[in-house]
């Protein structure tokens, strides 16, 4: 549906996004990960056309649309300030695009009614102020305001980056909903990994303007191809070369390559399979979350391993308890 | 390869708004930058030969001379006593424990509903030779000089109680900032009410103090209705002189030079007071700030001699309103007697102006001017903040800096600039002449108030969030669609507040007004100010009150508007 032909964005002297090619599935939702200034709200931006890129094409649907002004692209954007319009109520925010478009009065209060109720918007609640509204009705406001227009494509940046994290919990919820309800292409962009790996189809992780790797979640994080993305994605170990080197562990791992291992592959109980390694270690430090603890374990033959384990309510170990920890040398990812 | 550029950006621009960019840049030429480069070259150059007959003829002139040592006498003078009466105005109001502390406040305030030339001319209704006041303080000391109130100490007297708003306004802003846990903290190290005073509280307000000074100089040097209406021959400062000069040709280059010489002083000035700004104000270090509580005077005599001092002020101040208000209800007999009985009070001087058209023309008069000037500058200020908002380059940076040389100039000098200029046909203007029309002084007044009105509308647009033009875009509205729909209902209660002030700040404008006004069309401050001439009529002087009166309302209720409840600027 979307394809990015070799994109480049320069600013000046500084190259913001770097030869991109990517493609997007038609109702796939799609997410540009990312830590700050590595140019994925640039590649939103461009899409949407607020900027234009240096050179390389944007097709969608087979349409070359990389010089097509903004309005007569169909994308629909949400802002992460949601940028309503502060003097507008809620039904007039909705409206806004299809009295720009100059729909008829009949037309415009039928749709804005229609999607404010597939948004579960109440009807009491399209005569307030935006301002009078909490922070998930916004978001529905926002979404309701960019799907009016019946865009073949909707585009978020960083929506919930502005919300507490309890809240930001149930709008990820309600936004996977909504997206599910209408089958709408998403492109989502975010600097958050717990947000990326529960709401998309599939991620492009982005680093210094390019585009890392493109994959399923479950592919992003457990088959991260590059050292970046398995730093970026969840908690991980990076293996000593001591530790290596006084172990088993020498017989599996490439001496020339950076070894690393995720914290919940390292298991306090043995493993079973023919490439289990068995270490030795003291606990060092323990972390109480209450879901989970959390252990730092000094190993034997030296360096340091974290590793958590679910909890009953309390912890099993203490600081200073010798223990036995397990790993599967098919667990462990080497650049 | 530049030349393809440029085009390529011109035509992305909707020719609208090229028409506009054109008109702002042709009115900052024409006007801001233009005549306040002329006025050297008609200074310093005669028949095209570079001259200093301007400033021989200035050394030369003793009155020119000495006017410029008033002024400075003036300005020094104004520094101490404004100071003065200014902190303890502060202090009486925001930080000792005065009894009945709001309603002195609401008179020490009477100067921000009641300034420049309604307050001066006021002030000699009020203490002249045949004023209220000095008819009681001869009854009471016979040998009292009834022509007291001139020269040098009633203009002096006058300006050090007119010149107080600023410490009012600012002063108290300051004080109420302080972190009251500074002030604890200094009493439980057993320090006294007088000691913290000048050891915590008065060190944390030298910043604004010093601002304020700058402000008071600037202010004397440039002094006008005062030292016009209570100078009389015998002090004489700047800008009446300059006035004087202006008048005549043959000497409108030493009028030039003056105003050249006041500008200088200001420009100098205000640069000091914007570098010793930049080295900041002292900043609260206190992670939670606890509010000002007002200090008890432990001493019971400092307590007592306080609220004497706090009184007599308020008496001050509020004397001049009160007696205005009142005798603006009575006949031309009482008013030029400065006697009060019950049959003279009627309201037939209001019934004058709302109905008499030659009364009620300098206020229609003034109001047409204010109001034209007041819209024209929001209009200018608007584009120009918007793009300033938009684009960011030389060209965008040199519009800003050209709109705010206003800020730098005295008014006098842009009056005088103005005159030296467009007094023959000017190419830039369309070969016309704009002295001695009406246009004139709507010009002026509309560069006076640009500085403040773009500082005030670019603060609105720059706190704008960026995304909501960016959402309309995307919704498909076009540029002006948005800045209607969009940007302008969101800007637009700031931006009135500023037209408010604008407008209230022309209506009775006298400074510029008495350089550019139109014979035929008077405003209000100029049929204020010749009603304090001695020859002028009791009708005239009548009308006047009511004039006065009038602006105090809509001064109160524009401030109220604007600062009051829930403030928009």
């Amino acid at each position: 549906m979307i394809t990015f032909n070799d994109i480049q964005i320069k600013f000046g002297d500084f190259h913001a996004i770097k030869n991109l090619n990517l493609h997007i599935e038609e109702g796939e939702f799609f997410t540009f990960l990312g830590p700050s200034g590595c140019g994925k709200t640039t590649i939103l931006r461009g899409l949407v056309g607020f900027i234009n890129p240096t050179s390389g094409q944007i097709r969608l649907r087979d349409k070359d649309i990389t010089h097509v002004p903004i309005e007569k692209r169909g994308i629909g954007m949400v802002f992460q300030s949601y940028a309503l319009f502060p003097t507008m109520n809620v039904y007039e925010n909705i409206a806004f695009g299809m009295r720009v478009k100059k729909a008829s009065k009949e037309e415009i209060d039928r749709e804005v009614r229609d999607i404010a109720r597939k948004v579960d918007l109440k009807e009491d609640q399209l005569f307030k102020k935006v301002s009078e509204l909490s922070g998930g009705q916004q978001q529905r406001v926002a979404i309701a305001r960019a799907l009016i227009l019946k865009p073949s494509i909707l585009a978020l940046d960083e929506p919930l980056s502005n919300l507490d994290a309890k809240l930001r919990v149930q709008l990820r919820n309600e936004l996977k909903s909504l997206q599910k309800k209408f089958g709408i292409t998403t492109i989502y962009v975010t600097h958050d990994q717990e947000e990326a790996l529960t709401l998309s189809d599939r991620i492009a992780v982005f680093n210094n303007g390019i585009v890392e790797q493109v994959d399923t979640p479950e592919q992003v994080y457990n088959q991260s191809k590059t050292e970046f993305v398995c730093n970026f994605i969840g908690d991980i170990n990076k293996i000593d070369r001591q530790m290596i080197q006084n172990s088993r562990l020498k017989d599996a791992i490439d001496p020339n390559k950076i070894a690393y291992i995720r914290n919940e592959k390292v298991s306090l109980h043995p493993l079973p399979g023919a490439d289990a390694v068995q270490l030795k270690g003291t606990i060092a430090d323990q972390e109480f979350y209450g879901l989970y603890s959390k252990y730092v374990i000094e190993v034997a033959g030296g360096g340091e391993l974290k590793t958590i384990e679910k909890e009953s309510g309390f912890a099993r170990h203490n600081v200073g308890d010798e223990i036995d920890i397990y790993i599967k040398t098919s667990d462990i990812l080497q650049y | 390869m530049i030349a393809i550029k440029t085009k390529k950006r011109l035509t992305s621009v909707n020719p609208t708004s090229l028409a506009l960019y054109g008109l702002i840049a042709w009115f900052v030429v024409a006007f801001l930058i233009y005549p306040n480069i002329n006025i050297y070259y008609e200074i310093f150059f005669k028949d095209g030969n570079f001259s200093l007959e301007a400033a021989e003829k200035l050394l030369s002139s003793e009155r020119a001379m000495r006017s410029l040592y008033n002024s400075f006498i003036l300005a020094v003078s104004l520094v101490f006593t404004v100071n003065i009466v200014g902190v303890a105005l502060v202090l009486i109001s925001e930080y000792f424990d005065i009894k009945g502390a709001k309603i002195l406040r609401l008179g020490y305030f009477t100067t921000l509903i009641y300034s420049g030339v309604v307050l001066v001319s006021g002030y000699k209704f009020v203490y002249g030779e045949t004023g209220f006041m000095t008819k009681l303080l001869v009854g009471l000391f016979p040998a009292f000089d009834p022509t007291w109130f001139h020269g040098y100490w009633a203009v002096l007297f006058v300006m050090t109680f007119a010149c107080t708003s600023n410490h009012v306004l600012f002063l108290s802003n300051a004080i109420r900032k302080i972190d009251f846990q500074t002030v604890e903290a200094a009493k439980n190290m057993c320090a006294s009410t007088f000691y913290i005073l000048w050891r915590v509280v008065l060190p944390v307000l030298k910043p604004t103090m010093f601002a304020l000074t700058i402000l008071i100089f600037l202010t004397g040097l440039a002094a006008t209705s005062a030292p016009l209406i209570l100078g009389g021959a015998e002090f004489q400062t700047i800008t009446p002189m300059i006035l004087t000069f202006s008048n005549s040709v043959s000497s409108r280059d030493l009028a030039a030079l003056l105003a050249l010489i006041l500008g200088l002083a200001t420009l100098v000035l205000l640069t000091i007071m914007i570098r010793f700004e930049r080295k900041g104000n002292f900043m609260s270090v206190s992670k939670v700030k606890s509010e000002m509580v007002k200090q008890k005077i432990n001493n019971r005599f400092g307590n007592i001699a306080a609220h004497i001092a706090a009184y007599c002020l308020f008496l001050l101040y509020i004397i001049p309103v009160v007696l205005i208000v009142v005798f603006s209800f009575t006949d031309a007999h009482s008013i030029s007697t400065a006697t009060l009985s019950l049959g003279s009070f009627s309201l037939s001087n209001y019934m004058t102006v709302f109905s008499d058209m030659s009364a009620f023309k300098p206020y229609l008069v003034s109001i047409v001017y204010a109001a034209a000037a007041s819209v024209t500058v929001v209009a200018l200020a608007l584009a120009a903040s918007r793009i300033l908002h938009k684009y960011k380059n030389k060209w965008t940076f040199a519009l800003e800096y050209s709109l705010l040389i206003p800020w730098m100039l005295p008014s006098t000098l842009i009056a005088i600039g103005l005159i030296v200029t467009f007094n023959t046909p000017r190419f830039i203007i369309g070969n016309s002449i704009l002295v001695g029309t009406v246009w004139m002084l709507f010009l002026a007044y509309v560069i006076v108030h640009i500085p403040f009105t773009l500082r005030m509308v670019k603060a609105s647009f720059f706190s704008l969030d960026g995304n909501l033009e960016d959402a309309a875009k995307n919704l498909g509205a076009k540029t002006f669609y948005t800045f209607r729909k969009v940007l302008l209902p969101i800007i637009l209660p700031s931006t009135l507040a500023v037209l408010a002030l604008n407008f209230n700040g022309i209506l009775a404008d006298y400074d510029l007004t008495v350089f550019l006004y139109h014979p035929l069309y008077q405003p209000l401050g100029i049929v204020i100010k010749n009603s304090t001439d001695t020859q002028a009529l009791a009708d005239t002087k009548a009308l006047t009150l009511v004039y006065s009166v009038i602006l105090m309302i809509m001064s109160a209720i524009t401030l109220y508007l604007v600062y009051g409840r829930k403030s928009r600027v």
